[in-house]
């Protein structure tokens, strides 16, 4: 019993807390025992975070202020590049092209955020069936382990050569072309397959589905056998117990999934130039043409913007699922 | 003194205690390794660090200078945007610059190199006209944009110079003049202008450099020789310019006339390769690779002239003493054939052709320069044969192609309207 009340229960997912008064008893405990305090515990990857994080954030933000590239007599900070970001020039201007019309930094934010709602859509519709499958269809443990890791198979090689490996499957002499000609579908290549919004979003999805098929699989996994028998037994459908059990216990790894692909996709930009062969812009590339002409305080503006995007994007999605609650 | 240069100056004061260490020779180093904190200036103690694009900085050529020179040569080779911005404002991390006459708008003013001293340049007589005067030839074109011979001259304060003086900014190197790569069987016909980029019969066949500086000025050849517009200057265009080549991009590409916009050299080989596009904007090594996979294609030489550019070798402002004596020692290496001679064989061509041609088998000099068909097969130069017994090089010799220059490689004016327009143009 004491025994119990000193070392509350450990290691399994979901089991019970132990009462509050248990923790209060146990903390000074495990640090007698011969542990280092917590605080330095933590010291090395707080350290870790503070220079190789914190620090070049900080630089970015200071980067954006800096007034380097005019002729300025003065080292000095400026907002002009905040000014050049959000507002298009000649918005005030009534006789402009821009009078009143969003930057097109705006824009191409808005786009990149709209193929990424796309793309993530899609990743759920292909990933969670899958994730679906693995963890409530295949039987045997060792079945879903090997299955799972095959999902994987294709992330061994690098991002970069995956992109690149759509070119021969969706190329003018590609695979798929080859394919159509020979049915008979088409009677010449078509080029809507690649560099293309369809061959895009394909890469995409292909690319970035796997990130969600693993947090739904593990949260699909945990879901206890029991309760779903208690729900036959007291008679649901199969739809009402996806609905009603399934669909809610699994939201965190959807959550998880969605998260990790949001941030990845915000922040694209080489598939863009690969598989769409560049044409279009993501704010990831408007960062990149502005490193290259060396405007940094430009695509500093743009880097920062991205991250605020990305936060405000994980905040909603963690607003609508309560991950901590949930698990 | 502009904010850069004030930038520059804080970054100084290890350049100091390096040039101290230097200077005082081996007693220097000692003191470098007694001083301890400063373990990087002990180890490049007398190298000569040299960065660039991989068209000049390649582990042989300056492995070769090492062991002709006597001295350790470390290159770097980085992309565009990473060899400018560490060019810009790092140049006590480099001794050598190997840079492009179309960034002396920025480069210049910003002091971060120094004025080359010519006397010191054992055989400037021997450069070219192309650099010096603008004319390779007595007939030829200057160009417009940022020509070489508009960026080289400088007092000894590091100040423009009009006309030629004792100072220049680079010395210069490699060069070559691009223009547009098509597959004959796809056109069905010979390509002669620029024009034929935005022609109908290619529509969703055509491929562009996705660099706005560069692409755009194919894009404005091209509307000239469409005979819709004239620009004041195409190495410098105004913003109404600018304005209306864009949106003239913009109806094309709704139209769908881009098949894609390539950003690396492996891009615009791999769309031709693959049956993607019929012609595109081209670097001419590209038509090399590009037949070596069994594909023909062919480098156009259209009427209106080519784009050129043209790269140098600069010292930084922080080099002194024994290193800044290297670094002459390094740019004399260049001009004195073997590295010429070893681009030559990639398609690029050096400032001191007579030079150069002492390195090469006359059979080599013959077809890269002179425009002859090979009298046999030729090998890049690393060894692998690249042309077959035969073959031409499009374009006529060296001189025929430098006499027609249309325009230079630029970094205009209005470069970040120019940027801000193009990303307009990729997101429409």
């Amino acid at each position: 019993m004491s025994d119990r009340a000193r070392h509350p229960p450990r290691g399994l997912i979901g089991a019970a807390p132990a009462p509050p008064d248990d923790f209060v008893a146990a903390g000074p405990e495990l640090r007698r025992e011969g542990g280092f305090p917590v605080g330095w515990l933590i010291a090395p990857a707080t350290l870790w975070l503070l220079i190789f994080l914190v620090l070049p954030l900080l630089s970015i933000v200071v980067f954006s202020l800096w007034n380097t590239r005019e002729a300025a007599e003065e080292l000095g900070f400026t907002l002009q590049y905040y000014g050049e970001y959000f507002i298009a020039e000649g918005f005030f201007d009534s006789t402009s092209r821009n009078f009143l019309s969003t930057s097109i930094f705006i824009k191409t934010l808005g786009s990149t955020l709209y193929f990424t709602l796309v793309v993530m859509a899609l990743c759920l519709l292909v990933g969670y069936p899958i994730a679906y499958f693995l963890a409530m269809q295949v039987g045997s443990f060792k079945w879903q382990m090997a299955l799972f890791l095959l999902c994987m198979v294709p992330f061994w090689t690098s991002y970069l050569i995956r992109a690149v490996a759509w070119l021969p499957m969706l190329g003018r002499r590609g695979l798929l072309n080859k394919m159509l000609v020979g049915l008979g579908i088409v009677d010449k290549p078509v080029g809507v397959l690649l560099y293309s919004e369809f061959g895009y979003t394909t890469a995409l999805v292909q690319l970035y589905v796997v990130l969600c098929i693993g947090p739904i699989f593990f949260s699909l996994a945990k879901i206890d056998n029991a309760i779903l028998e208690a729900a036959r037994d007291m008679g649901a459908t199969p739809f009402q117990i996806f609905r009603e059990i399934i669909v809610p216990l699994s939201l965190p790894g959807v959550a998880i999934g969605m998260i990790f692909i949001f941030v990845m996709l915000m922040g694209e930009f080489a598939t863009a130039v690969v598989v769409y062969g560049g044409k279009t812009s993501t704010t990831g590339t408007v960062i990149l043409n502005y490193y290259a002409i060396a405007n940094y305080p430009f695509a500093a503006v743009n880097a920062l913007v991205l991250m605020l995007a990305m936060m405000i994007g994980v905040v909603i999605i963690l607003k609508l699922v309560d991950i901590r609650k949930e698990l | 003194m502009s904010k850069r240069g004030a930038k520059t100056e804080r970054g100084g004061k290890g350049g100091l205690s390096r040039r101290q260490f230097v200077g005082t020779g081996a007693g220097a180093v000692a003191a470098g390794a007694l001083a301890g904190g400063f373990p990087a200036i002990v180890q490049a103690a007398d190298p000569v660090r040299s960065i660039g694009l991989g068209v000049s900085v390649i582990n042989e050529i300056q492995g070769q200078a090492a062991k002709d020179l006597g001295f350790p040569v470390r290159g770097q080779a980085l992309g565009y945007g990473a060899m400018f911005g560490k060019m810009l404002n790092q140049n006590e991390q480099y001794e050598i610059a190997e840079g492009y006459f179309n960034d002396m708008d920025v480069f210049q003013p910003a002091k971060v190199w120094q004025p080359i001293d010519t006397k010191r340049i054992k055989e400037w007589d021997k450069v070219t006209n192309l650099c010096k005067t603008g004319k390779l030839t007595p007939d030829s074109r200057e160009g417009q944009g940022d020509a070489p011979f508009r960026h080289l001259w400088l007092d000894e304060n590091g100040d423009r110079a009009n006309g030629p003086s004792r100072y220049v900014s680079m010395v210069p190197g490699w060069h070559n003049a691009d223009s547009i790569g098509y597959n004959p069987e796809e056109t069905g016909r010979k390509i002669e202008s620029w024009a034929e980029l935005f022609s109908e019969d290619f529509k969703g066949r055509v491929a562009l450099l996705n660099i706005p500086q560069i692409g755009t000025m194919d894009a404005a050849l091209a509307v000239e020789g469409m005979g819709l517009f004239t620009f004041k200057d195409k190495g410098n265009m105004t913003r109404p310019e600018i304005d209306f080549l864009i949106d003239f991009l913009i109806t094309k590409k709704k139209e769908g006339h881009f098949r894609a916009f390539w950003e690396t050299f492996g891009q615009s080989v791999n769309l031709m390769v693959n049956g993607e596009v019929a012609l595109e904007s081209m670097w001419s090594p590209a038509v090399t690779a590009i037949k070596a996979e069994g594909v023909p294609c062919v480098y156009a030489f259209p009427k209106e002239g080519m784009r050129g550019w043209h790269g140098g070798l600069a010292i930084s402002a922080k080099a002194s003493g024994k290193t800044l004596d290297r670094c002459y020692d390094y740019i004399n290496w260049w001009l004195s054939g073997w590295a010429g001679a070893f681009v030559a064989r990639q398609g690029y061509y050096m400032s001191v052709p007579e030079n150069v041609k002492k390195h090469l088998e006359p059979a080599e000099w013959d077809f890269w320069y002179d425009g002859k068909p090979a009298a046999t097969e030729l090998p890049d130069p690393f060894g692998t044969i690249i042309v077959e017994k035969g073959e031409i090089r499009d374009g006529g010799s060296y001189w025929d192609r430098f006499k027609n220059i249309a325009v230079w490689n630029s970094l205009m004016d209005e470069n970040d309207y120019l940027v801000k327009r193009w990303t307009e143009f990729l997101s429409a």
